[in-house]
């Protein structure tokens, strides 16, 4: 299977913190990668690195094999990766519809109006916001701010998705519906890079789990294997427990 | 669209309308309308992606600094276009070293810029320095409506232009912009060049109206021309009127400017006292402008 995105040797220092320090991953195409790790382990600080809102001090991130280190982040949504924000951000004066359009739009550059729109009517059904399709973005409740997360990062037609922590905060009902759909998201051909502090997601959702403790790769594997480790114990409940 | 289009039908019938004793006065007023609120329109333009610009009296006094100092030697039409162009060249070499700050950065470095020409007007050779420069009114003179039917056009620029945004999707590319500029660029927007664009297409339309005052003013100097005031009176109109429309602008330029001219007629002395006091009522109780009362939306 092709590697449609790789981290190598990525390292951001932030003043004195070494947030991240060389790691190096991937995700293969058609994959659910899970990346944990306790609070203050680099997960997000990752993620911008990925898209592009932080540049590291040193390393190479490639997206469908093309170097992308030095991209900005809208060239980067150009070439087919998405991004959902852990804090959702919707953009309040827009209606949902205009938010989705924002990405289905600009997501790749020549997309006609017409195509556009289109996409946004099958992006609103699959995420079950049809409903609130004209309320304004800044009125949305917690559970449809989430949907509008992942539908806006859904509009820019990713090959490879990226979502930070889009379940916090859920219910477990409803969580169990965000992951049947990114299951479908998936099933359509979107490879996908999660964080997530919910075991039973990552579980439920992932193929395959990278932890991350202190910005470094701490190990690696399908979750049964990694739950096991005693690193992963260690990092996540403190040694001795 | 109908308030805009009757406000525009009123303005193009000005001069034809019978006014009586006061046409003469009127006339003014509303030549000073027009260009107030095409520059009022630009600075939305550039508003709209989130640019708080103090560079608004910059580009007006560079398209009227130009214009002037080209009407001679070209006649009005080609030394307005040229005023208007090196107002859009200001705008580009201002926005290509300081597009990438936000806000209130972005604020103070457009004031920086406006004081660094201010001062260039002052010292240059050709500009007439202190004293100031002499300007022809438009197409030598001949035809007294000429520099009214000028700023009307150039209001009808500034209308078509800021229609055009609100109802491409440049819209949605530039309240992205301003909502979010991280989201807008993980969504794919490409920002510095919407913020480019923004800024060069509201610095073409103050270059005009620049160029339009000069001719009808007959006489430049640097304070009056690159003052900060304008810059002010630039953001009131579309804070006053209602911000990111074209219809905000529009009927705050007409109320305000309009109340400027009155009050300055009425009460000589100490006329911004009142007008001041008026425009603080208005941030108080509009704090969406006039458009709020009408119960238009933004976007």
């Amino acid at each position: 299977m092709a590697r449609v995105l790789e981290v190598q040797g990525v390292s951001k220092r932030f003043l004195g913190l070494l947030a991240l320090k060389e790691v190096s991953l991937h995700l293969e195409e058609g994959e659910i990668l899970a990346v944990i790790g306790p609070n203050g382990a680099g997960k997000s600080t990752l993620l911008n690195v990925i898209s592009g809102l932080l540049r590291p001090d040193g390393g190479e991130v490639r997206l469908l094999g093309r170097p992308i280190t030095r991209l900005s982040p809208e060239a980067r949504t150009h070439l087919g990766l998405g991004r959902a924000f852990q804090i959702v951000q919707p953009l309040p004066e827009l209606s949902v519809r205009e938010n989705l359009l924002v990405g289905a739009l600009f997501g790749k550059p020549g997309t006609s109006k017409k195509a556009a729109e289109a996409w946004v009517e099958e992006v609103l059904a699959l995420t079950g916001l049809e409903a609130r399709a004209e309320a304004p973005a800044g009125e949305l409740t917690l559970l449809e701010d989430k949907r509008l997360e992942l539908a806006r990062a859904l509009a820019t037609r990713p090959r490879v998705l990226l979502l930070d922590e889009v379940m916090a905060g859920l219910r477990p009902k409803e969580a169990e519906e965000a992951v049947a759909l990114v299951r479908r998201i998936r099933d359509s051909g979107v490879s996908v890079l999660f964080i997530e502090h919910l075991m039973p997601v990552v579980r439920a959702l992932a193929d395959r789990v990278v932890v991350l403790d202190h910005g470094e790769v701490i190990a690696e594997g399908p979750y049964e294997k990694v739950a096991r480790e005693e690193r992963v114990r260690e990092a996540y409940l403190g040694r001795g427990a | 669209m109908r308030g805009i289009l009757g406000l525009l039908l009123l303005f193009a019938l000005l001069p034809f309308l019978p006014l009586g004793a006061w046409g003469a006065f009127l006339l003014d007023v509303g030549l000073f309308i027009l260009l107030f609120t095409a520059l009022a329109l630009s600075w939305d333009l550039v508003a709209r992606t989130g640019q708080l610009s103090l560079a608004h009296g910059a580009f007006f006094g560079l398209g009227a600094y130009g214009a002037g100092l080209m009407v001679p030697h070209l006649g009005t039409l080609p030394a307005l276009l040229l005023g208007s162009l090196l107002a859009g060249a200001g705008a580009l070499l201002l926005g290509s070293v300081t597009l990438r700050l936000h806000g209130l950065y972005f604020a103070i470095a457009s004031l920086a810029f406006s004081e660094v020409l201010r001062t260039m007007a002052l010292k240059l050779p050709f500009t007439g320095g202190p004293i100031g420069l002499p300007v022809p009114p438009p197409f030598g003179g001949g035809w007294p409506l000429a520099s009214y039917y000028l700023a009307f056009a150039v209001l009808l620029l500034a209308v078509a232009l800021s229609l055009w945004a609100e109802r491409s999707s440049f819209r949605l590319a530039q309240a992205a912009t301003r909502q979010s500029e991280a989201v807008a660029r993980v969504l794919g927007v490409r920002v510095v060049r919407v913020k480019l664009l923004s800024l060069l297409l509201g610095s073409l339309v103050a270059g005009l109206a620049g160029g339009v005052y000069a001719m009808k003013a007959l006489f430049l100097n640097p304070y009056e021309a690159f003052s900060l005031g304008r810059a002010v009176e630039a953001l009131v109109i579309p804070i006053f009127g209602g911000l990111y429309s074209t219809l905000g602008p529009l009927l705050g330029g007409v109320v305000l400017v309009g109340l400027e001219q009155a009050l300055r007629l009425w009460i000589q002395e100490g006329y911004l006292v009142v007008y001041g006091a008026l425009l603080i009522l208005a941030i108080l109780f509009l704090p969406r402008g006039l458009l709020g009362l009408l119960g238009g939306r933004r976007g």
